[in-house]
């Protein structure tokens, strides 16, 4: 969770290694080349210290010699003392190369000290002119020392000179590695920097993208963020959020069809009554006098004008009652029996009609009027035009979980863009020639009917027409 | 394109960091190679060796010999001494040597009284042992442990019996020498005077003059001036030969006279060679700075107490014009 938080501190502390790791050796340095400065030049102040000691312990003397008092012969003690110090410090001075001067050097300085010491003796038994000599000799001594020192800082300067060269060229190079230093620093940062901004605000690009596509409605892209940082989980949340909306969304895409094909159906039954009642002036009325009619017909004697009279009410009454609502298949037959005696008295020898009947199969549910339309079809175009008739075959099979009903016939023949054009339900009749109930009309509550768009099928050739539709013995789902 | 930044940025990093490393390396590697520290353990005899004339042929031969052989004995050497002759920092420097405390001075004679005091007391305050090279100083005047050179005495003689044959047995010669008749001199004029003093026909005259150049040449003119008919020349001092040779030089042809020399002046090799002097007595500088090394390291170490107090006497012969061409 504090991944961000973890990537600036790292960052931060990779700078502050880097920026010390810098200082400690620029100062380890420094102090080292600081150290080296201090030694040469306390080699040369020690040097010089002997002179000036050497001079000091002389002109000390020559004060003792002109006022003789303890308090100078103090000051005489004391410098000699310093001198002593001197040739000590001296002593470390020591190289290979200087080795033959710095032990005539300090015997230089042993000599002044005893020719001092031999002058203050001859000085204190008052022997005066021995006294001089020796002082006389103690001031050339300490010229000597002097010269020998100037002598020796001379050798000193070119036996270091390639230390002190050495030095400054490593000042020139120290501060070329500074800049180069600070080049290559710089570069690294750089992209230190950039790669971390990058990880943080790639995935918020990537984020925002995302957000931006859902704004427009485009739920389907998944969103993918491959950082391993809070922007993670955050994407990870989101992509959990535009699946939830997504199907959210279809269902409710679902739900609008059902709702869309519901209303459809309830339109085409509104149409087939609608149809049903235009072409029935007084139903009643027709059906009483079709009653009175057939029995008319039947005390005359006419017994077959009589039942075709009663077949023609029967229709009728199916018509006025069954359209709104499902019916067995065996009332459908039923039905259809009736409408083919009307059809026999019409046609009488030239309509031949074979059902074949699986009794097992007559109870499952089928819309009203679905069989008729399709019967009435193959009579209009197979029979009716024909001089010598037609045959019609009407058969029901049981096809295990699912009932075949084909309705053949042996006319002309259908041709192929219409049956295209019934199965997609577009085709529309228009001659009257029918009980007004469309093929179309047919197919488009048979699929509604059992939500299945293969409900129907049409093989047609020139030698005849078959009409098949599969209707499952379980209906599945509600419509 | 994010491939090549990337490329291009490995690339700015890789040349960075190399320039940055190799220069790192150059800054904070130290090749300084400081003269090893002396542990001062080491009881080495230090000895000096100083010579009034720095610099000339003879002086640097002998200088050479003395250090190498010092570096084979183990013992360390330093050639001190004054350029030209100059007594005064020849004996302030003798001084320095003997006040440094050395284990022992080899030093060119200088016939001085100053020289003497620094020898005779001194020195032998401090019990320095001093070798006396080239050119000698009486041990009873110097209390010099020994001498190493050349036989002054037996140079003269055999300069003179140069000149006898060079010369004949008749003829006037010429003896310019120091008017600070050193003692090596002295030897080198007995030396020419024993020879000579058996053929009557041959007269010396002797000059004297300083160092000063001047002098040199107006003693020259007054030889010649007073001594038309003179034969040859002989400086027994060898530095006196150049000035000499200039001044017989604008007078007259060179080549008549016999001029003779010694080889231990700065220009003695150069003027036999350019044919203006006849001969020279060549010594021998290498051995004499050798043995004098090797002498003072005996006496140091007592393998041969005591040194020979007559001396110990390098070769010397005498070198021609001729052969030298």
């Amino acid at each position: 969770m504090n991944k961000i938080h973890k990537k600036i501190w790292t960052l931060t502390t990779v700078i502050l290694l880097i920026m010390a790791a810098i200082w400690i050796t620029l100062t380890y340095y420094n102090q080292k080349t600081q150290n080296q400065y201090n030694e040469i030049l306390q080699r040369y102040l020690r040097m010089n210290e002997v002179t000036r000691t050497s001079q000091q312990m002389i002109a000390d003397l020559n004060n003792y010699f002109i006022t003789p008092i303890p308090e100078n012969l103090d000051k005489l003690n004391k410098s000699r003392g310093k001198i002593e110090n001197a040739k000590r410090e001296v002593s470390y001075l020591r190289n290979s190369e200087n080795d033959f001067a710095l032990t005539n050097y300090m015997n230089l300085i042993d000599s002044l000290v005893e020719t001092t010491d031999r002058s203050l003796l001859y000085f204190n038994e008052k022997e005066t002119e021995d006294s001089a000599k020796e002082f006389s000799e103690a001031t050339r001594i300490s010229m000597y020392i002097s010269e020998m020192t100037l002598t020796l800082i001379d050798s000193e300067l070119n036996t270091y000179e390639r230390l002190y060269r050495g030095i400054i060229d490593q000042s020139e190079e120290i501060k070329k590695l500074g800049i180069w230093l600070m080049l290559m620093i710089t570069c690294l940062l750089m992209f230190l920097t950039y790669g971390f901004s990058l990880s943080i605000t790639k995935p918020v690009q990537k984020l925002t993208q995302a957000a931006n596509e859902l704004s427009r409605g485009r739920f389907h892209l998944p969103i993918k963020v491959d950082s391993n940082d809070e922007i993670a989980f955050l994407a990870q949340t989101f992509d959990r959020m535009r699946i939830n909306i997504n199907n959210l969304i279809s269902e409710i895409q679902h739900k609008a069809q059902l709702e869309h094909e519901l209303q459809e159906s309830k339109l085409l039954l509104k149409e087939s009554q609608l149809l049903n009642l235009q072409s029935q002036i007084n139903p009643h009325f027709l059906f009483n006098t079709l009653n009175t009619l057939s029995k008319k017909a039947y005390l005359e004697g006419s017994h077959e004008t009589s039942d075709l009279l009663v077949s023609v009410a029967g229709l009728l009454r199916y018509n006025l009652k069954r359209l709104d609502r499902p019916v067995t298949l065996r009332e459908e037959v039923m039905v259809l029996q009736q409408y083919m005696d009307i059809q026999k008295a019409r046609f009488t020898d030239r309509l031949h009609l074979k059902m074949s009947i699986d009794e097992t199969c007559l109870n499952v549910d089928i819309p009203g009027l679905t069989l008729q339309p399709i019967i009435e079809n193959a009579v209009n175009y197979a029979v009716e035009p024909r001089e010598d008739g037609g045959i019609i075959w009407f058969r029901i099979q049981d096809g295990n979980d699912c009932v075949i009903i084909e309705v053949e016939d042996d006319g002309p023949g259908i041709e192929e863009f219409k049956i295209k054009q019934i199965l997609q339900g577009q085709f529309i009749q228009k001659d009257g020639n029918s009980t007004g109930i469309g093929f179309t009309n047919v197919v488009r509550r048979l699929r509604l009917f059992y939500g299945n768009e293969d409900v129907m099928n049409i093989e047609s050739s020139a030698a005849g027409t078959k009409v098949v539709i599969t209707i499952p013995k379980d209906r599945r789902g509600a419509a | 394109m994010r491939k090549t930044g990337i490329l291009v940025f490995c690339l700015t990093c890789i040349v960075l960091g190399y320039f940055t490393f190799t220069l790192s390396k150059k800054a904070f590697t130290s090749e300084w190679d400081l003269p090893a520290v002396s542990d001062g353990q080491e009881a080495k005899y230090r000895l000096v060796l100083i010579t009034q004339e720095l610099e000339t042929p003879f002086w640097d031969k002998a200088g050479i010999a003395a250090q190498e052989q010092a570096r084979k004995d183990g013992a360390s050497l330093e050639v001190w001494g004054s350029y030209g002759k100059n007594q005064e920092e020849f004996l302030k420097k003798l001084e320095i040597a003997i006040q440094s405390k050395v284990d022992g001075i080899i030093v060119q004679g200088l016939d001085t009284q100053e020289f003497k005091d620094l020898t005779k007391i001194k020195a032998a305050f401090y019990g320095i042992p001093i070798i006396t090279v080239a050119n000698d100083v009486a041990k009873s005047e110097s209390l010099r442990k020994t001498y190493v050179g050349s036989d002054q005495y037996l140079a003269g003689q055999l300069i003179a019996k140069q000149l006898l044959d060079d010369m004949g047995y008749k003829g006037k010669v010429i003896l310019m020498g120091d008017k600070h008749k050193e003692f090596y001199q002295r030897q080198r004029l007995d030396g020419i005077h024993e020879v000579l003093k058996d053929y009557p026909n041959i007269q010396t005259v002797y000059a004297e003059t300083t160092d000063v150049r001047e002098e040199i040449i107006a003693a020259t003119q007054n030889m010649l001036n007073q001594n038309p008919d003179t034969d040859s020349f002989i400086a027994i001092k060898a530095n006196i030969a150049g000035a000499m040779i200039q001044e017989i030089g604008r007078r007259s042809q060179v080549e008549p006279y016999y001029i003779y020399s010694f080889d231990d002046g700065p220009d003695s090799i150069s003027l036999l060679t350019q044919g203006k002097l006849d001969g020279i007595i060549e010594q021998s500088p290498e051995k004499m700075g050798s043995l004098s090394v090797e002498l003072i390291l005996k006496w140091l170490r007592d393998e041969e107490v005591p040194l020979k107090s007559e001396g110990y006497l390098t070769d010397i012969r005498i070198l021609k014009a001729m052969e030298k061409q």
